[in-house]
């Protein structure tokens, strides 16, 4: 039971943890534009300056950071295991993150391998492009709402483009340069291969990442992250929000299993494929490989990141939000809204990692056939779908009443009438059961 | 596709959707993980007997947790020690000459005024050589070396302390029997009123290598033997 208790402040404290953070985020940013107008420049680019720091530099790589030591002890969890906890701390293994330090001083403190055959400048290059991209993602997504620091407006977000998520989808494409030039640069057959089909699985996945979004463009009218989540808070018959799951639930799914390909993870994980080729990384050590590795859980954070924020509300908490905001000062209110989404990020961040132990990767030719067979026609099917609800009603009600209907389907295939398959081996071992007791 | 891959049917709609079975999965998986997060693992070495109502946890955190040897366990061999903690070992070389990797070495010693009794000034057992197949303790007629200790060589960083010379070998509780030549013949080296202490406990007859005394403490094949006799009886 103790446990118990400590859990549950572990859960709580990393709530206010990220209320904090957030609070502070706001604070900084505030700073920022002061210390901008004071050298003479636009606040808004003091704003920016403070939120790449603290956003990107700070949140975004403690928390992929984070999640390598999350991946071995939530799989630990998830596994019946304990997981790391040979690293203590006065005699407290911490949830395993003092391993974290023992990975980077691994990583920096390991020889460098010069192979003899490789491109040199492609070579040195490939772990910066493929960490590049997938760190630059995280610039368009809004973390909190515009506010008043110190007198500025002030908005969690490092800079507000009109073409948002087409710079996403750009962005994201660049990451495959990164991987196949990895493979193509080290010389190696292995790590050739894995960097094609690295480059053939993002291509593919990209295609139905992007008519996935689609939908969502439609229905909230603008290509703007921010605007996407403003529309996300409208009401619908006064009480139901516009959620992207609710309004676009197929494009959520199609969208977030096309993002597990473009991170490259299980049950994506071809191009890596330790099992067959060792992958597109094979010659590289130390923390050029780091690298490569962190960038895939960047991309996990940041995805998690663009999901929550299209198709979960962004940073809106939906519960009591108009009590909130009517008893909240507008700084704190801001506050718990940023918080608000660092928390859906983390929850999917979880449930990438999930899902990436539940499920069996995938031949070759049935990752091919998920993605054009499937997840293509599907996404496109729903643009239909979605253009024609939008064109019969603008106001959305249409729509989320075709989104609920395909929630309730998907629920009812899931969950009811299950029963009938699986207890077929019990059924059996009562029979063998009922067998030998006449003889005994 | 250049050769033919045999997909096998799903059988229904819902698994040919894949999406509701992988869903069915995650719920299984974030059961597992909640209540893993949530609750205290259990410590019990016996992994099958533990609760599974709150903790699914099935790990056993090796060097802290261990699971008992099974009884019967060939581990580390002592020398039985006699009460008045001078070995049981007469030095008669019967081990040494039993051992197929000869790794015992024993140097015998005269007792002084005494005709046939002799004791050993050094027994030596190579650790690293030890094929630890027991022949040592069938052999021995005075019930002198045992491997019932329960644990097995621990590791070390040098060779040499491998080497297990009689100071660390003798430990364990004393034995003495009613058959030992020590007591009924009395001997020069031990005081009267110990020898007399020691005869009071002396057990009788040792007959079979697998008696209780023999045996990773705590476990007892009589014990065992009687319970199944008793069941047995019980079903008549």
């Amino acid at each position: 039971m103790n446990r118990f208790f400590g859990m549950m402040v572990v859960v709580a404290g990393i709530v206010v943890g990220l209320f904090c953070a957030s609070w502070a985020f706001y604070q900084v940013a505030g700073l920022g534009a002061r210390a901008a107008v004071a050298l003479g420049g636009p606040p808004e680019y003091g704003v920016a300056v403070a939120n790449l720091v603290t956003l990107m530099l700070v949140g975004l790589m403690i928390g992929a950071a984070l999640l390598t030591i999350g991946e071995r002890k939530w799989s630990a969890m998830m596994q019946d295991r304990i997981g790391p906890n040979r690293i203590k701390v006065f005699g407290m293994s911490l949830g395993g993150i003092p391993f974290l330090l023992a990975d980077a001083l691994k990583m920096l403190t390991k020889e460098n391998v010069e192979l003899g055959q490789r491109s040199r400048v492609l070579f040195e290059l490939a772990p910066a492009i493929s960490f590049m991209p997938a760190f630059a993602l995280f610039a368009v997504v809004p973390v909190g709402p515009e506010t008043t620091v110190f007198g500025y407006r002030v908005s969690l977000q490092v800079v507000s483009l009109d073409a948002g998520l087409l710079y996403l989808f750009g962005i994201a494409s660049l990451a495959v340069y990164g991987t196949a030039l990895a493979g193509w640069a080290s010389n190696n057959k292995l790590a050739l291969l894995g960097g094609v089909r690295a480059a053939s699985q993002m291509i593919g996945y990209e295609v139905s990442l992007g008519l996935a979004l689609v939908g969502a463009m439609m229905a909230y009218q603008t290509l703007r992250l921010e605007e996407m989540v403003v529309g996300q808070g409208q009401l619908l018959w006064n009480f139901l929000p516009a959620l992207g799951v609710i309004v676009n639930p197929v494009g959520m799914l199609i969208f977030f299993a096309s993002a597990f390909a473009e991170t490259k993870r299980a049950p994506f994980d071809l191009p890596e494929g330790e099992s067959e080729i060792v992958g597109y990384f094979v010659e590289y050590a130390g923390m050029k490989f780091g690298m490569m590795m962190l960038s895939e859980f960047i991309e996990i954070v940041v995805l998690a990141a663009v999901v929550s924020t299209i198709f979960l509300g962004g940073w809106h908490p939906i519960l009591f939000e108009g009590w909130l905001k009517e008893h909240l000062q507008p700084v704190p209110f801001a506050a718990l809204c940023a918080a608000t989404l660092l928390l859906k990020t983390f929850a999917l961040c979880w449930m990438q990692l999930a899902v990436r132990w539940t499920l069996p990767r995938f031949r070759y030719d049935q990752i091919q056939q998920l993605c054009w067979k499937m997840l293509l026609p599907t996404a496109l099917a729903n643009v239909f779908i979605t253009a024609a609800c939008v064109l019969l009603d603008p106001s959305l009600h249409l729509l989320a009443v075709v989104g609920i209907i395909e929630i309730i389907v998907l629920a009812v295939l899931t969950f009811v009438g299950t029963g009938a398959t699986a207890p077929e081996p019990e059924a059996h071992a009562h029979a063998a059961a009922a067998h030998a007791h006449p003889g005994h | 596709m250049p050769y033919h891959l045999p997909q096998d049917k799903p059988v229904s709609l819902r698994e040919r959707l894949y999406l509701t079975e992988a869903i069915r999965g995650l719920r299984i998986l974030t059961g597992h993980f909640l209540r893993n997060f949530f609750f205290t693992r259990e410590t019990n070495p016996d992994i099958l007997a533990r609760s599974r109502k709150l903790s699914l946890n099935a790990t056993l955190a090796y060097p802290e947790e261990k699971v008992p040897y099974p009884p019967g366990y060939r581990g580390l061999h002592r020398l039985v020690p006699r009460e008045d903690g001078k070995p049981r070992c007469v030095a008669c070389y019967m081990c040494a000459t039993a051992c197929p990797a000869q790794c015992i070495y024993i140097e015998a010693g005269e007792l002084e005024g005494d005709p046939i009794e002799k004791y050993p000034t050094q027994f030596v057992i190579d650790e690293l050589r030890c094929v630890v197949c027991g022949f040592c303790v069938e052999a021995c007629p005075k019930d002198a070396i045992r491997m019932d200790t329960g644990e097995h060589a621990p590791p070390t960083y040098q060779r040499s302390q491998q080497i297990w010379d009689m100071k660390r070998l003798l430990r364990g509780t004393p034995v003495s029997y009613q058959y030992d030549p020590w007591l009924r013949r009395g001997a020069s080296s031990i005081p009267e009123d110990k020898l007399a202490e020691m005869r009071a406990n002396a057990r009788p007859f040792h007959t079979v290598a697998t008696d209780e005394y023999a045996q990773t403490p705590g476990f007892s094949v009589k014990a065992l033997a009687a319970e199944a006799r008793a069941r047995v009886e019980a079903k008549k």
